[in-house]
């Protein structure tokens, strides 16, 4: 089936035209972006459930940009009501005008800037989905996370693990956007979900948290087997409360798709994203054109690039979705760019330019950030290395664009000596480096890969949106600690 | 315009009280926010934001047990809508049954009072801007970028067993990008500060520190791989290390299993002392009442190092036996009796920037990447960078020391500085 769009958004969106039409008596460029994402998430456990009609996701509302003078500005408000148009209107402007008063007496003078194109186009996406959370059974799914989670308790249990919880969580998105001109009608329904599994275990001395994750631009259909998780569950909870600290330095390391997808996202995903460029705050804009990692590196970014949970049509500026070749053979090719940041570097968008939400500003974000898959297979990998680790479980990251320091916080490694695993595990494990040194030492690559969508990128510490990010296995050099 | 905001939630409270719900919650919340973006000094763009949402929890009871479930109910949602969004809250409740509690009920002596304040967005926006604007940058250390947020927030919480409060209150948020460099090269410092409205002095003081850290980040060596070592934290990231004691005396977190600590438990150092605070000067969470409408109000959570009291929502405060608690949003941290002197002597690593430093409140496990620190060795300081540092802060309690002055961060007040004895630290 098909993910309906939104009858509200369609019953404001005469209203919201006479909108443009007013303001264009003012400003010389006109969008709206309104919004009417609902969804639920569920949470259950064996010491507490809960279910919320909310996700990072769900909202109602609407952004007006306007260009006037060289310069954008926006106002997002909730509660539009197409039988008091002007009324917006004059709000809009009314408020724009007293902050220019105010930029004005402080003497503020604006970033020019040109005006956005607005070339005749129509999109209308309703992209499938197997079921749509608002039509989901919520007793029925809460009664099946419920048996998972009661297995995951006794499974464990069987295994001589002390189990604290068996933690299960889905959600489900149906996202509706809107994006309007003058001469542009674009809207778009999709639904993604994302689920997690997770038990919390008791060790000797401390508790861990061994978790698993789903994701994909999918109904609720894809909570229909989360038991199939309870096994990896009840292997990593066992990992974890046997593991040892690793000692501190340089290992030959393979990294999961998981790690390869957390170093992607860290590595060439924000430092390529191009509205650091227009402030000067990424290395990347040095480099298109030059050797960034080995011959065995390529990556691609963009929400055509890969199906998950932020796999789109168009973003938050009608910009149509897009798949960039950021690294070509170890070649830096190319970076990703909101519409305003094309305009001010003079290149094309990208179809990366999103919004926390509709009352969030547009910065140029992650989609789907892959790496290419190779030619070798994962045991031929561990048997090349000599001493080493096989990385698995991402945590977080965090990257230096200016600088192209990455940090990278995992969960487990495990022991490789003389092309086996040996059994031992350490974590958790904080991977640090310099990106080119990390990708110039790739040098195996597996032939399969895997997409992650379950986590939230923030730019900076704040801005969060939903991106994902994947690849195969990689063999590299990483400092861990 | 007032008459029709009043008119959407008595609407709402009409069908809420007629839904067949047994127990009900509504915070009615209005955000109207300005906001402004440079890159250098010059307008990115200005933005402006007027968002107003019903957060709708409904309970239904049975036996000894409750349910419930929550929305965001659209300001602009029909009387219909309304009703369709409250009848399925109502089901989705019936369907996770949880150990019975009870909703706050209004406070002994009435309502507490909040303030009545305008807050001027204008006038607090203008003390941003121009505050930014005079940050003293040099010839080779200034600001990339900065935006600036500033939020009047007003809530009105109502539940069925009779409250109804209101606050207004400022939260305000300035992030920058401050970029030193030196013969061809140049780094970046990343802020993120939080604070009801400006502080002029405490703001330029901060972005001055940033300024002096990118200058030396330009001229680190790498980090040598210390072993463990005795590192100092004496700024932003601190935060994280005493997070780590907030949260582990969190209601939900002991109630889930994932937070062991019980009252009277010796888990902090013993001259540590955590308050759940009121009210911290300028803090962006000055509230008078919680999410679920209990009164805020001053806490010992650890006294000279005991556990004394958990904190959190009404649920899991009541599963823990709690009849009276609160959500609480300000913290202070007390009992350094050293001076932040005599922590910086000897040998040691002072690590004042990390590229994202983490304390995890489950594990205890903290992991950090260097990007700058002092390291203090035989008289002799050398700015370094790379490498991490990691450990584990229930494992290095022994030697965890912490000052007496104090520095505020927002909505935490922590010792300025704190010493920890065998961290490890691996070289860059």
């Amino acid at each position: 089936m098909n993910a309906p769009f939104s009858s509200y958004l369609t019953g404001i969106a005469p209203g919201l035209k006479e909108l443009i039409g007013l303001l264009r008596k003012r400003y010389d460029y006109v969008s709206v972006l309104s919004t009417d994402s609902t969804g639920f998430s569920v949470s259950i456990s064996q010491r507490a459930k809960s279910v919320s009609r909310e996700t990072i996701a769900t909202e109602r509302g609407t952004v007006v940009r306007v260009y006037r003078n060289g310069l954008y500005a926006e106002a997002a408000f909730t509660g539009f009501d197409p039988a008091n148009v002007q009324e917006t209107c004059d709000k809009i402007t009314g408020e724009l005008d007293a902050q220019l008063r105010l930029l004005s007496a402080a003497g503020v003078k604006p970033y020019e800037t040109g005006i956005l194109p607005d070339e005749a186009r129509t999109v209308f996406a309703e992209m499938e989905t197997g079921r749509l959370p608002e039509e989901e059974d919520i007793s029925s799914l809460v009664d099946r996370l419920s048996a998972v989670s009661d297995k995951g308790m006794e499974q464990g249990q069987a295994e001589g693990l002390r189990l604290i919880d068996c933690m299960v969580r889905a959600s489900s998105t149906h996202v509706c956007k809107m994006f309007l001109t003058e001469n542009q009608d674009l809207r778009q329904s999709y639904v993604f979900s994302e689920g997690m599994c997770a038990g919390l275990v008791a060790g000797e001395e401390r508790t861990d948290f061994a978790y698993t994750s789903l994701s994909g631009r999918k109904g609720p259909e894809l909570f229909d087997n989360m038991e199939d998780r309870i096994p990896k569950i009840t292997k990593i909870a066992k990992d974890l409360v046997s593991a040892e600290r690793v000692e501190p330095g340089e290992y030959d390391v393979i990294t999961a798709p998981d790690v390869t997808g957390l170093i992607a996202h860290e590595a060439f995903g924000h430092g390529v994203e191009m509205d650091m460029f227009v402030k000067g705050r990424a290395l990347g804009a040095d480099y298109i054109g030059k050797r960034v990692g080995s011959d065995l590196v390529t990556m691609h970014e963009g929400a055509l690039c890969a199906v998950d949970v932020t796999s789109y049509a168009f973003d938050d500026e009608g910009t149509p979705a897009g798949d960039v070749t950021e690294i070509d053979k170890g070649i830096l090719r190319g970076g990703i760019c909101d519409a305003l940041s094309a305009l001010r570097l003079g290149v094309k968008p990208t179809g990366n330019g999103k919004r926390e939400k509709f009352s969030h500003k547009v910065y140029t974000r992650m989609t789907n950030t892959m790496f290419d898959s190779g030619t070798s297979t994962l045991d031929e990998m561990i048997a090349s290395i000599q001493k080493g680790y096989l990385l698995e479980g991402m945590q977080s990251g965090m990257e230096d664009p200016k600088h192209w320091g990455i940090q990278c916080i995992l969960d487990r490694g495990y022991e490789i000596i003389d092309g086996k695993l040996t059994g031992k595990v350490v974590s958790p494990l904080v991977m640090t480096g310099y990106v080119p040194d990390l990708l110039g030492s790739v040098s195996m690559v597996s032939t399969d890969r895997e997409v992650f969508g379950s986590g939230a990128c923030g730019k900076g510490h704040k801005e969060w949106v939903k991106v994902a990010d994947g690849g195969p296995y990689l063999k590299a050099k990483a400092r861990l600690g | 315009m007032a008459e029709m905001k009043n008119a959407a939630l008595d609407t709402l409270l009409n069908v809420l009280k007629t839904s067949g719900a047994d127990a009900w919650e509504v915070t009615d919340k209005t955000e109207k926010g300005w906001e402004f973006y440079f890159i250098r000094h010059a307008l990115d763009q200005h933005r402006a934001k007027d968002i107003r949402s019903f957060g709708v929890k409904v309970y239904k009871k049975f036996d000894d047990c409750l349910g419930s479930a929550r929305a965001e109910v659209p300001a602009d949602a029909s009387e219909k809508e309304m009703r369709g969004i409250v009848e399925g809250l109502c089901k989705d409740a019936s369907y996770v049954r949880n150990p019975a509690y009870t909703l706050n009920k209004p406070a002994a002596g009435g309502a507490p009072a909040a303030e009545a304040e305008k807050i001027d967005l204008e006038a607090i926006s203008g003390d941003f801007i121009r505050t930014l604007a005079s940050v003293p940058e040099t010839a080779t250390e200034d600001l990339n970028s900065y935006e600036i947020f500033v939020s009047a927030v007003s809530r009105r919480f109502l539940n069925s067993e009779g409250i109804d409060v209101s606050d207004v209150y400022p939260s305000s948020m300035v992030e920058a990008v401050v970029n030193a460099r030196r013969d061809g090269h140049e780094i970046e410092l990343y802020r993120l500060f939080k604070s009801g409205t400006c502080s002029r002095e405490q703001l330029t003081q901060d972005l001055t520190e940033a300024l002096t850290y990118g200058r030396d980040k330009l001229v680190t060596s790498a980090t040598p791989n210390l072993g463990k070592a005795d590192v100092v934290f004496s700024t932003d990231p601190a935060r994280e290390l005493y997070n780590y004691f907030i949260d582990r005396l969190a209601a939900d977190m002991v109630f889930r299993g994932m937070s062991d600590w019980k009252i009277g438990d010796a888990v902090a150092p013993e001259n540590m002392t955590v308050e759940a605070v009121k009210t911290l000067p300028n803090s962006s969470k000055n509230t008078v009442w919680d999410a679920e409408g209990a009164p805020i109000r001053d806490l010992t959570l650890i006294d000279r190092g005991k556990a004394a009291a958990y904190w959190g929502s009404r649920q899991f405060s009541q599963y823990l036996g709690l009849e009276s608690s609160f959500a609480a949003s300000n913290f202070s941290v007390s009992g350094g009796t050293e001076s932040a002197a005599d922590l910086r002597t000897g040998d040691y690593l002072e690590v004042v920037e990390f590229s994202d430093f983490q304390t995890d409140a489950i594990t205890g496990d903290i992991a950090g990447e260097i990007r700058l620190g002092y390291l203090h060795q035989g008289g002799k300081v050398t700015p370094v960078s790379g490498g991490s540092v990691s450990g584990n802060v229930r494992e290095l309690l022994s030697g965890f020391r912490f000052s007496k002055e104090t520095r505020q961060y927002d909505s935490l007040l922590i010792p300025a500085v704190t010493r920890i004895q065998g961290v490890t630290v691996t070289g860059a």
